[in-house]
């Protein structure tokens, strides 16, 4: 019971405080351990932590499968996925290259073409004048998956150089070396389903606002207003929007504003039409027509940037000390033992 | 005016595949098309002063770029990675790559082997990428305080002491800039929180279109030095250092995000008139109703 209970709150309060207080105590060993030592601990639980959400996940996908709960295929899909990425970095690097020595000069354009034969190849002159530069040892700039694809590739140059030589990159760097089997299921398979998946968020932002973004009260009007002053004014198609549409656009918004306090219709109407006409009559008076003339407030990538730079970053401040606040507060419960989120 | 008002109700209630179809199309065309679409491309003051910030750097200064993104956000992020290292590898800087998420390892390697051969830019004397450590703050903190406390080897498994342009960097003081590619959490912030503002090292940032409500306010007090918001700052970016390139007689293409920028234009026009559509028709069907109508 100790050890379940009393001892994770003793670790927590004890480690806790002594990094809160390590920064406001200046003595070298304890700022020592406050930046480099925590930060370790830090890694390395995190390192643990990762291995242990891979390990949940596999159990939750397994039991589904084994139960054959709802959907227990596409469990299925993701152990098998899981396992592949496991033995693509764990158990076959796939990462074979061949490196030549001693190549023959006269021979680089055939390597060239031998080179692009595998891989594309955008500038061959310049290829050409690298090889050239590295005569004594050069790698050809092609991972192959398969060995005895890389095999009968160092066949087929073997009258190029003196000497060709097969070789396997080092566990860990084949992960990220481009053209082994990991990166190609990285760039293969993850990326493009997890660019769909993104992707076809588009299509249901674009439903969801058609049916659900409506004029219903001030506070929605204006969240209307600013969200669709921000779609068209960050694109480059707010800078077509002419002067005379934000000018008028800006009349009809200061009508929505006054309208509760002016009960005759007649008049309200009279005011719309009168400040369309007075600001139209001064755009072609001051000629803003040529952009140089046009006031900043009657450009929409303007008015975008000015809601960024102002009611945005306000709004977000607001938002950021509140959650500050908030956080210091759990802080001190835990690390005073009040609540125990572990 | 009955017919017109039958019509918008109708249109109001347009099947969800139908609306799809039309954000598919106006995705589609202009990519099918550029040449009908071309819209002018204007820098925002946010992009300006990151261009500014990076074109101030002097030659072989350090710079510390951080992926932070995945596949999922990279067409809105690794076009800005793609510029910055163009702008970065033209001004003679040396680049410290490392990753705060797994993917960024992956984003980094790619986007190196899209830019650095251009430049004739060599790995360990150029630039070197550490890659990917879990952790996030901490990591972060970790480098601050020392770098070989977190990173003993490279991505490729060298030695890092070993590495000739880690030769004199021992923590992020050293280094001159702080370039953070973010998506989300571990990101910008954390480098503002646990390096940038407690050692004073400049940083900008390149985020998702989603990220800016959260940085701006950073922004603002000047703890980081403009920001690259989304596909549109990535392309802003991309057009000031494709200019400024071209002054340096380096010819760049033309990024992606410019390539892209049509097509989210076009996506958001449509966005946009369907929620105009759809309150025309609000507005129509309640009124009815009100009226004990439809």
């Amino acid at each position: 019971m100790f050890l379940k209970r009393q001892m994770p709150a003793i670790i927590a309060i004890g480690v806790g405080l002594f990094i809160l207080f390590g920064h406001f105590i200046n003595n070298p060993n304890i700022q020592g351990f406050v930046n480099n030592d925590a930060t370790q601990w830090f890694d390395i639980i995190a390192s643990f932590a990762i291995f242990l959400g891979a390990l949940n996940m596999l159990k939750l996908q397994v039991v589904k499968v084994v139960k054959r709960s709802k959907g227990w295929q596409y469990s299925l899909l993701a152990i098998f996925g899981f396992a592949f990425a496991i033995f693509a970095g764990f158990f076959f690097r796939g990462a074979n290259y061949i490196t030549l020595t001693e190549i023959n000069p006269h021979k680089v354009n055939i390597l060239v073409e031998y080179i692009s034969t595998i891989q594309e190849v955008d500038d061959p002159v310049l290829m050409a004048s690298r090889i050239e530069g590295s005569l004594a040892s050069y790698e050809i700039p092609k991972i192959f998956i398969s060995k005895a694809t890389a095999e009968s590739f160092a066949v087929s140059l073997s009258s190029i150089a003196n000497n060709v030589t097969l070789g396997v990159k080092p566990w860990g760097a084949h992960v990220q070396i481009k053209g082994s089997l990991f990166s190609w299921m990285f760039f293969k398979i993850f990326t493009p389903l997890s660019s769909t998946m993104f992707a076809l968020l588009a299509f249901f932002v674009a439903s969801a606002s058609y049916r659900a973004f409506r004029i219903r009260n001030f506070e929605a009007t204006l969240l209307l207003v600013s969200g669709i002053i921000l779609m068209i004014g960050r694109v480059p198609v707010g800078e077509l929007v002419p002067w005379w549409l934000v000018s008028t656009l800006i009349v009809f918004g200061i009508g929505a504003l006054i309208a509760p306090f002016i009960p005759n219709k007649k008049l309200l109407f009279g005011i719309i039409i009168g400040g369309i006409t007075l600001s139209s009559g001064i755009g072609v008076l001051l000629d803003w027509n040529l952009a140089v003339n046009i006031p900043g407030f009657l450009s929409l990538p303007n008015i975008s940037e000015w809601i960024f730079d102002y009611p945005t970053a306000a709004g977000s401040r607001a938002i950021m000390i509140g959650i500050a606040l908030g956080t210091i507060a759990t802080s001190f419960r835990i690390i005073l033992g009040i609540e125990k989120p572990f | 005016m009955d017919l017109l008002k039958k019509i918008f109700i109708a249109l109001g209630s347009m099947d969800r595949r139908f609306i799809f179809l039309l954000v598919g199309l106006s995705v589609l065309l202009p990519k099918l098309y550029p040449d009908l679409f071309t819209l002018p491309i204007k820098p925002s003051s946010h992009s300006l002063r990151v261009f500014d910030e990076i074109d101030a750097l002097e030659e072989n200064s350090k710079v510390l770029v951080s992926f932070e993104y995945g596949p999922s956000t990279k067409p809105e992020i690794h076009p800005s990675a793609i510029a910055l290292l163009n702008h970065l590898f033209s001004k003679n800087i040396k680049i410290y790559a490392v990753a705060l998420w797994p993917d960024g390892n992956f984003m980094a390697t790619e986007a190196f082997s899209q830019v650095s051969d251009k430049y004739g830019k060599k790995y360990g004397i150029d630039f070197v990428n550490l890659g990917y450590k879990p952790g996030g703050e901490a990591v972060v903190k970790g480098l601050a305080s020392d770098i070989r406390t977190m990173y003993t080897v490279d991505l490729l498994g060298n030695d890092i002491d070993s590495i000739q342009m880690m030769q004199g960097v021992s923590n992020l003081s050293d280094l001159d800039f702080i370039f953070s590619l973010s998506a989300g959490y571990p990101g910008s912030k954390e480098w503002v929180q646990f390096a940038c503002d407690p050692l004073g090292i400049p940083m900008s940032t390149a985020c998702t279109s989603i990220q800016v409500t959260d940085i701006i306010p950073y922004v603002e007090n000047n703890q980081i030095k403009g920001i690259l918001s989304g596909m549109p700052g990535a392309a802003e970016y991309e057009q000031l250092v494709q200019s400024a390139l071209y002054d340096r007689s380096v010819t760049v293409e033309p990024g992606k995000a410019s390539i892209n920028m049509a097509a989210q234009s076009m996506a958001h026009v449509v966005i946009v008139l369907l929620i105009i559509l759809g309150n025309i028709t609000y507005y129509l069907t309640r009124k009815s109703s009100n009226k004990g109508g439809i």
